[in-house]
């Protein structure tokens, strides 16, 4: 057999993954690590449903061999979930029905926290293009981009729901 | 399933590309690889995605070693005396948030989404299916040379050759070089999206005007119009030493449009490809020219 043990933090918590070949990180941490948010759609790398941020950076996590990620810090939603830190976020997206189906809903918010951390003032553009490797079949995205929007006027405001 | 090779030097991964040959793949990003190794992998529904369907210029999935480029260290980006350097690893993103030229950089962004972009690489770039490969194109019309790592040491191939000897490569691209752009750069991608989405063609054009107003220096690349990046040398051959106006726009645009192979896929039919292929090559060149197109977006 080829799987090597790989080490990670996984929403704070140490975990320790056998994993051989290409196992992809969005495999782990929904089929062995039960992280639910990490949806399994396209893994083609197209839909952006299974977003995550490794070492506080977005990435696709069906796009990741978990081989590489030695020592490598993952946050999914619930992680963000569990410090509140996208509690605005979530919040704007119910305010706004930003949310249908909801397949995508963690994804938007992984994304548009990771927009919101860069850039606290984005602009309409700036919102598109940072959800723009996300794929909605149910909202039309409008009420995503008002929702992204609303949450950075809110955090602007000094409501950092921390 | 395939084992992992995680090699730290350039030596290391030589000895690794020597020890097993053809049953090694490298993967540098993985929004190639791993989206073929997942689709074949995928719940053996035996599905073919994009990558596994058709001619392509790298094979992962079934490889027996897998080695990732990702601790080489050619993520690093240099452009001193004229000549840009660019490592093989580096990512859509830092090329995006770099300092090299705009149409460089506005290529870069203009691949996937954010997240994509923290992953893929610009030497993945290099050897992804079409119609993917847009920087590649741009990188084309800059007159790129690849740099490889070969068991009798470095070998540099002109871009535009290695693409036209189908795509072999003699070792591991470690960087992609090309001279600091003269006269204008330009790129444009024909997506359904102005964000994002796939590409169904791009176009992108580097053109230098003699005082007299004529083309004394142009290249024209394509992306998704044929099984890589290709120069429309038609094209340029009918532009070089005219002035650059609507006729031989026009006759450069119906002689792109007419040398191009665009394939069919989900994202767009050949017939739609090369239309838009001569419709932004036209545009390019107008842009070019300080033509305004009517109904061309800003």
């Amino acid at each position: 057999m080829t799987a090597k043990l790989v080490q990670l933090t996984v929403n704070g918590r140490e975990e320790h993954i056998a994993a051989d070949g290409l196992t992809s990180l969005q495999q782990v941490l929904r089929e062995k690590l039960d992280y639910n948010t990490v949806k399994d759609g396209c893994t083609q790398g197209g839909c952006g449903a299974c977003s995550v941020l490794v070492d506080g950076e977005l990435a696709l996590a069906c796009l990741l061999p978990v081989s590489r990620l030695e020592g490598a810090e993952i946050t999914t939603l619930e992680g963000l979930n569990e410090s509140n830190s996208a509690g605005v976020i979530q919040e704007s997206f119910v305010e706004h029905s930003a949310a249908q189906c909801g397949f995508c809903t963690s994804g938007m918010i992984i994304s548009a926290k990771a927009l919101l951390d860069e850039n606290p003032t984005p602009s309409r553009d700036d919102i598109m293009e940072a959800i723009s490797g996300n794929l909605c079949r149910c909202t039309g995205y409008l009420p995503i981009i008002e929702a992204v929007q609303s949450a950075a006027g809110k955090l602007a405001k000094g409501g950092d729901g921390e | 399933m395939a084992e992992y090779l995680l090699p730290r030097t350039l030596g290391e991964a030589g000895e690794l590309m020597m020890a097993h040959g053809r049953s090694l793949a490298i993967i540098a990003g993985g929004t190639s690889a791993m989206r073929c190794g997942t689709c074949r992998g995928k719940r053996g529904r035996g599905i073919a995605c994009i990558e596994c369907a058709g001619p392509r210029l790298v094979s992962v999935p079934n490889s027996a070693f897998v080695m990732d480029i990702q601790h080489l260290g050619l993520d690093q980006i240099e452009a001193d005396n004229g000549l840009l350097r660019l490592g093989a690893g580096v990512s859509m993103r830092d090329l995006a948030a770099s300092d090299l030229p705009e149409t460089l950089r506005q290529a870069a962004r203009r691949v996937g989404g954010p997240a994509l972009r923290n992953l893929a690489t610009v030497g993945g770039n290099i050897f992804a299916r079409q119609p993917y490969g847009t920087v590649a194109a741009v990188l084309l019309a800059m007159d790129a040379v690849l740099v490889f790592a070969a068991p009798d040491g470095p070998q540099r191939i002109d871009l535009a050759e290695f693409y036209a000897a189908g795509g072999s490569a003699p070792g591991l691209l470690t960087h992609i070089e090309c001279p600091h752009p003269e006269g204008k750069l330009l790129f444009l991608k024909c997506a359904r999206q102005r964000f994002g989405g796939p590409t169904v063609i791009s176009v992108a054009l580097r053109i230098e005007l003699a005082d007299d107003g004529t083309v004394s220096a142009v290249r024209i690349a394509l992306g998704g119009a044929g099984e890589h990046p290709l120069r429309a040398v038609a094209a340029e051959q009918l532009l070089s030493g005219k002035p650059l106006a609507a006729a031989a726009i026009d006759a450069a645009a119906a002689a792109a449009q007419e040398n191009c192979a665009p394939a069919d896929d989900p994202v767009a039919s050949a017939w739609y490809r090369r239309r838009m292929v001569g419709v932004y090559v036209g545009r390019a060149l107008s842009q070019a020219a300080g033509i305004d197109v009517e109904g061309a977006p800003a």
